[in-house]
């Protein structure tokens, strides 16, 4: 086995049936803030690759990485460019970066993170119908959970794929999944975008509305969607996912990385960091401004 | 003059109290703070009890010596508000007027029914969130009539005098202009924030429709007169309101001592919130 299949194979190992934590460093909401994976035998991992997606077509789940609980602020991602890509907040301008409130709603209106081992491949055009053309944004996939439950940063969570929405982000391709958490009471009931529309009525209109607008306050266009705005089912989705999940197992194994290709580095030399928790920053009373489009 | 608050107690707890202090000597929330801060100008004080975004029903309590800001109860529980989607929490920084008072031996001519007993409620929709126990200085610009549960309950949709939009906002026209949809928003959040409770839709009178400044300041010198009349113990029934004071020393409930008997302040840390209070409710037909 090469060693690069070896690295596609070890995670299934290491996490097998145990529990994934996570260890901080540094205060939330400053530029030191990393929150890192860690892996039951106590060594870090990334959340990028050594999160399994963990994808089950029968039952339609993968695992989701929680980075941003609802109703916060606080733009906080999967870093590309650290080792072992521990969640950090993205600084623009030298600040760290918060949305904007977008009346009504009051931050990220879900439980908002990625899909681990996946990646939107910005160097290849899309093949898939009716975003033919369209390179990826080079970030694992999104998604937005919908249950109850805010979720917290960090963690790791089952969650059953409902569809997705193809949000256009300054001509990249940027999928939204649609996914609700496989604990959450409503989980069986709810298998469909219909379904979502019956127990969620005007969550779906209003999750294309926030993406269209967020940005607007600081400054940018609208975003716009493929397929008009149109949600994709579970079958279009899933074929989504397992292509991402293809060009993660590519981005393994690519001989040319340069700057931009996301840090690749993963477990398995037993690095051990320990927790340095530092007290929240104070956030600016600025991001409470309800903004109205 | 400066106003300061006095924490007993932690937050999300029975125990939690908040006075309203005045160069740090305790006063009442309801009967002390002049309700006009400056009264040519219709500027007015406010009691902030709910911050933006948050759940917690925290009032003026009625029931005791210098009316400190509590968590209403309902069974012995706490009560929060239900998020009801699109929103989350109250959607305004929610309080009260001091020195005013919802008569209910009083019907109002237009609404037809009477007053809910409590201080006039005010929804300030200014940018910054506010903390419990704030006086802020506010501008009335429009009202609406909620019918809660068949009691005329006025809301007041005012905007905090240091918001930076405050110069441009004059009267209600001017909150649809600057805040388009919140009006409506404040419609449908007052119409269903009790349906998750198993309770019906409330009714606004006047179909919904916010009235104008000059409307909204007639009201506020209508409960502010029915105040007057309760403070000097002239009300037809004063409904058992603490009516201890420490200011207005031609009342028969004035005290000079009340504020010793305040406990000194005993902030605790928050108390988590149960995680059900999170849960969003989508109310089918709302939006």
């Amino acid at each position: 086995m090469s060693s690069a299949l070896r690295r596609v194979a070890q995670t299934a190992s290491i996490l097998k049936g145990r529990a994934l934590g996570s260890v901080t460093n540094g205060s939330k909401y400053t530029k030191n803030f990393v929150q890192y994976l860690e892996l039951p035998n106590g060594e870090i991992g990334s959340y990028f690759h050594d999160v399994p997606l963990a994808l089950d077509a029968e039952h339609r789940t993968i695992n989701m990485v929680v980075e941003v609980p609802r109703w916060s602020n606080g733009k906080f991602e999967v870093s590309k460019e650290k080792d072992y890509n521990p969640i950090v907040q993205d600084v623009k301008d030298g600040q760290v970066r918060f949305v904007h409130n977008i009346f009504p709603f009051h931050g990220y209106i879900h439980n908002y993170g990625s899909i681990p081992q996946t990646w939107e491949d910005p160097l290849v055009k899309s093949t898939h119908p009716g975003v033919q053309g369209l390179k990826g944004d080079n970030d694992p996939l999104d998604c937005c959970e919908i249950g109850s439950q805010i979720l917290e940063m960090g963690q790791v969570r089952k969650v059953k794929v409902l569809g997705s929405l193809a949000m256009i982000d300054d001509g990249e391709l940027d999928w939204k999944v649609i996914v609700i958490d496989a604990e959450d009471p409503l989980s069986k009931q709810v298998n469909s975008l219909k379904d979502v529309e019956t127990h969620f009525p005007n969550l779906l209109s209003s999750t294309r509305e926030w993406f269209r607008n967020y940005k607007i306050p600081a400054g940018k266009p609208p975003n716009t969607f493929a397929y008009g705005g149109a949600y994709r089912d579970f079958p279009e989705t899933l074929s989504i996912i397992q292509g991402c999940h293809d060009s993660w197992k590519r981005l393994l194994f690519m001989e040319n990385q340069n700057s931009k290709t996301p840090n690749a580095k993963r477990a398995g030399k037993g690095l051990v960091i320990k927790p340095d928790h530092a007290p929240d920053s104070t956030i600016d009373p600025e991001n409470d401004k309800w903004y109205y489009i | 003059m400066t106003y300061t608050t006095r924490q007993i107690g932690a937050k999300n707890s029975l125990d939690y109290k908040v006075f309203i202090e005045k160069d740090g000597k305790p006063i009442s929330a309801f009967h002390d703070i002049p309700l006009y801060a400056d009264e040519e100008n219709q500027i007015l004080n406010m009691v902030v009890e709910i911050p933006r975004w948050t759940n917690a029903k925290l009032e003026i309590t009625k029931e005791e010596p210098l009316n400190p800001i509590i968590q209403d109860t309902k069974k012995g529980k706490l009560r929060f508000v239900r998020n009801c989607f699109p929103h989350h929490g109250y959607i305004h920084n929610y309080g009260a007027f001091p020195q005013t008072w919802e008569d209910p031996n009083s019907i109002h001519p237009e609404t037809k029914a009477a007053g809910d007993n409590d201080p006039l409620d005010v929804l300030e929709i200014g940018e910054t969130i506010g903390y419990t126990g704030q006086v802020k200085q506010v501008k009335a610009l429009g009202v609406m009539a909620l019918l809660d549960e068949g009691e005329t309950d006025w809301k007041i949709i005012a905007i905090d005098v240091n918001d930076p939009l405050a110069p441009k906002l004059n009267d209600i026209e001017d909150v649809e202009k600057y805040f388009p949809g919140l009006l409506r928003a404040t419609n449908e959040w007052f119409r269903i924030y009790k349906i998750p409770d198993g309770k019906p839709e409330n009714q606004f009178a006047f179909s919904g429709e916010a009235k104008n400044r000059k409307y909204a300041l007639d009201v506020i010198r209508e409960c502010r007169e029915a105040w007057e009349k309760l403070i000097k113990g002239e009300a037809a029934d004063s409904k058992k309101i603490d009516l201890t004071n420490t200011t207005l020393s031609g009342t028969p409930s004035y005290s000079a001592s009340a504020a010793a008997q305040v406990p000194q302040a005993d902030k605790k840390p928050d108390e988590p919130i149960d995680k059900s209070i999170d849960k969003w409710f989508f109310i089918s037909g709302s939006a």
